[in-house]
């Protein structure tokens, strides 16, 4: 067993802490959130061009072949440094969807052409309900002539203004996961755009797909067989937006550790205080605890093991403690804060969209509390310990 | 990052787990369990058990070869801690943790050469003698004397809050032998041999149930060669080795039972009122116990990782014991909600729940809050010496 990172690893998040750190001024990233896009075109040509868009895919598509465990290292710092990005439209979402369902023309189109920085993709999944249960899916794909129409609604699709195609998933028969996936692209004939004004800078749109028609090869993955990739599409975007609420709270404990240190009130640094230094403390505790559970949960995943726990494990611990960590940074700092051009408030926005992204701690507490009533082996993690049972 | 335990790990787990289940069958649970100790057992099964962990070679398992010790790294050492914990078995305290280490750190050869060999085999019992009744969380300000008198020292003074000081052999003792110098500076360490002249030790009753213990020292004349390190260094001694009974004590095993033991209670179908478990409610309060004890398993292997890589975690072994206890406290405070009006009975009485386990350890757990540190000085510790922030 061994609970920490690797050489290898700490170097790439320190490099990738390096680069976003410097990569944009708070203002431009202030400037970023009023654009149609949100992020910066050319940074992400540079963050293509470091390896960090293809990394998790194999490198006959032009990566890597890192494990989610990097990718998470990578969207921490980008969490840390507020750096905005379409790395969970491209390559979190649409990406490894396509690697994980899509056909190998599928695969020899986009992911090299992702990995390079070319091309920008998304997915289609939450509507109107607001879940993430496949029994909420309305959106209808139904065969017409050679191909498929579309109809429906989707939100929150991550990226869609900048995207080449948006992977849109839809029910393609009665039973409740007899879900399908296909390509649209963003010009499809019948696909209206708007976007979402959301807190955080991701760049959220509404999707409507009005008889949207595609072709018969816009198909992705088995018709029906959608919702396993779907799911684990779910907890690969939980188990990383953890690690980018951890990116997030580090961030904000260090922003509140130099203001106590340099901040002088009653003739000495408010940082002196016990009241502030256990403040501060205790932000050390949660972001610490709720690192490794990110960790842990990149790791699993990353390892083809079910995950599903510890993904869940980690949303929930995250999506609670680092708000409640950006809360209390505000408290410590004061009024200054309060300002925009003082760098926490992106750290409090942040916090409130990751939090809401890939299901909030109550999504993830409820499928915790599922798998305890269902599968008590797996929400115990497999413990060695056979339940103390003698005395009751 | 690996999260599975490796398979020599994993045996080496299973062994652990064996041994314990061997040793503590119902039978000796019944014969030997003393809610009236501090450490839940007899002074005399505790003292015969830390024989028995010598003798499977648990105690020096982690020590360095050149002390008779087996090398093993801190992941192995984890392991046993929180088997140890789980199955809450005796004799896993300061004698095997803090001072054998603490004295291969900074004990001088002779010392190194008398006390080790007996303590990897668990033949001595220690108490530490920190706490004064006026130097508790300012430890520096002690003022028990330590006079130099030719070939010895003569110590005069009083510690209390002193666990398990009843079945000691060996006290490890932090004197003032300066005391015209300022807090820190002037103090020096002793082992003081608990049958020397002068040496009388008290009783005090605690509210949970066990007796806890304060010591006298009357002029009580200890060679010189029981000094640790160097005169008036003491100071260095006291904080050279804390951490390593703080990584002791942040192991995952008592927290991971407290959970256990609470799942089994809300898994059971009680008359008439169904399980616990199908109330959403105790569904929600037992995820987020999960979640926390989760937390707590990770950061304790995580510190015996940094260990085993040979980083040398310092302020995050205070972090990891916060983790642990705080958690501790959040599984005892759930554990009274969950046994509703069970959670008063005492172990013994009829109709009592888990044996009365929740109700004893919401009281004696509530040492965590103050004790070897204490919730709001660990919290001191890891702002200044963890985050840098200004004394």
């Amino acid at each position: 067993m061994d609970i920490t990172i690797d050489d290898d690893q700490r170097l790439l998040r320190d490099t990738a802490l390096a680069f976003a750190q410097k990569a944009l001024t708070p203002a431009r990233i202030r400037e970023l959130e009023t654009t149609e896009h949100g992020f910066d075109a050319k940074v992400w040509r540079q963050m293509a061009e470091m390896g960090w868009a293809g990394a998790v895919f194999p490198e006959e598509y032009g990566g890597s072949g890192a494990g989610l465990l990097e990718l998470a290292l990578i969207v921490e710092a980008l969490g840390q440094a507020a750096v905005p990005s379409p790395i969970y439209s491209t390559v979190v979402e649409a990406g490894l969807l396509l690697l994980d369902a899509g056909s190998p023309a599928q695969r020899e189109n986009y992911l090299p052409r992702i990995a390079a920085g070319d091309a920008i993709m998304t997915t289609a999944i939450t509507e109107p309900g607001g879940g993430l249960a496949p029994g909420e899916i309305r959106t209808n794909i139904t065969p017409a002539g050679n191909g498929f129409t579309v109809n429906g609604t989707k939100l929150f699709v991550r990226d869609a203004g900048a995207a080449e195609g948006i992977i849109c998933l839809g029910r393609s028969g009665k039973g409740e996961t007899d879900l399908t996936l296909v390509i649209v692209p963003r010009d499809a004939p019948g696909l209206k755009l708007r976007r979402l004004q959301a807190a955080g800078g991701e760049s959220l749109w509404e999707a409507i797909f009005d008889n949207a028609t595609v072709d018969a090869d816009a198909i992705v993955g088995e018709p029906g067989g959608a919702w396993p990739h779907v799911a684990r599409l779910h907890l690969r975007g939980a188990a990383l937006k953890s690690a980018e609420l951890v990116g997030i709270g580090q961030a904000s404990l260090d922003l509140t550790l130099s203001y106590s240190k340099t901040r002088i009130q009653f003739e000495r640094p408010i940082g002196s205080f016990q009241g502030v230094q256990h403040h501060c403390a205790e932000m050390y505790r949660d972001l610490e605890v709720s690192r490794l559970l990110a960790w842990q949960a990149a790791a699993s995943l990353g390892e083809g093991l079910a995950g599903d726990r510890e993904t869940a494990m980690a949303k929930a611990k995250t999506s609670e403690a680092m708000p409640a960590l950006t809360r209390t940074a505000h408290q410590i700092h004061g009024a200054i804060a309060y300002y925009r051009d003082y760098p926490l408030e992106l750290y409090y926005h942040r916090a409130i969209a990751a939090q809401a992204a890939y299901g909030d701690a109550g999504h993830h507490r409820r499928a915790l509390a599922r798998l305890l009533r269902e599968d008590l082996g797996r929400f115990r993690g497999d413990s060695p310990h056979d339940l103390p049972v003698h005395y009751v | 990052m690996e999260l599975k335990l490796t398979a020599d790990e994993a045996a080496f787990r299973t062994e652990v787990r064996d041994f314990l289940k061997r040793e503590l069958t119902p039978e000796v649970w019944q014969a030997h369990r003393d809610l009236n100790e501090q450490g839940m057992w007899t002074p005399d099964f505790t003292k015969a058990f830390r024989r028995k962990l010598g003798a499977a070679g648990y105690i020096g398992m982690g020590w360095p070869k050149e002390y008779g010790g087996g090398g093993r790294s801190r992941v192995y050492q984890a392991i046993f801690w929180d088997e140890m914990e789980y199955h809450r078995a005796p004799g896993l305290d300061r004698s095997i943790t803090y001072v054998p280490n603490a004295i291969m750190a900074l004990g001088s050869a002779a010392q190194k050469a008398d006390l080790l060999p007996k303590m990897s085999r668990g033949e001595l019992s220690w108490f530490v003698g920190y706490s004064e009744p006026d130097a508790g969380s300012d430890l520096a300000s002690l003022k028990t004397r330590a006079v130099e008198d030719g070939d010895h020292f003569v110590i005069t003074g009083q510690k209390s809050f002193s666990s398990d000081a009843h079945m000691a052999d060996y006290g490890w003792i932090a004197t003032r032998t300066d005391p015209t110098s300022s807090k820190h500076r002037g103090l020096s360490m002793f082992i003081v041999d608990m049958t020397l002249p002068g040496v009388t030790v008290t009783k005090y009753p605690t509210l949970a149930g066990w007796t806890h213990h304060a010591v006298h020292f009357d002029q009580v004349r200890v060679p010189r060669s029981m000094m640790v390190g160097e005169l008036h260094q003491g100071w260095k001694v006291v904080m050279g080795a804390i951490d390593f009974e703080r990584a002791a004590l942040s192991g995952a095993g008592l927290v991971g039972y407290q959970f256990d033991r609470l799942l089994a209670w809300c898994m059971q179908d009680r008359e008439g009122a169904g399980r616990k478990l199908d109330d959403p409610l105790v569904q929600d309060e037992l995820v987020r116990l999960a979640i926390e004890a989760e937390g707590a398993r990770l950061m304790s292997y995580w510190l015996a990782s940094l260990h085993a890589k040979g980083f040398k975690p310092q302020h995050e072994t205070s972090l990891a014991l916060l983790v642990k206890r705080e958690t501790a406290r959040r599984l005892d405070v759930a554990g009274l909600e969950l046994l509703g009006p069970f959670a008063p009975l005492r172990t013994g009485s009829p109709w009592a729940a888990l044996e009365g386990e929740v109700e004893v350890e919401y009281r004696d757990h509530l040492y965590f809050q103050f004790a070897a540190g204490g919730f709001d000085i660990t919290r001191n510790v890891v702002a200044t010496r963890g985050l840098g922030l200004p004394r």
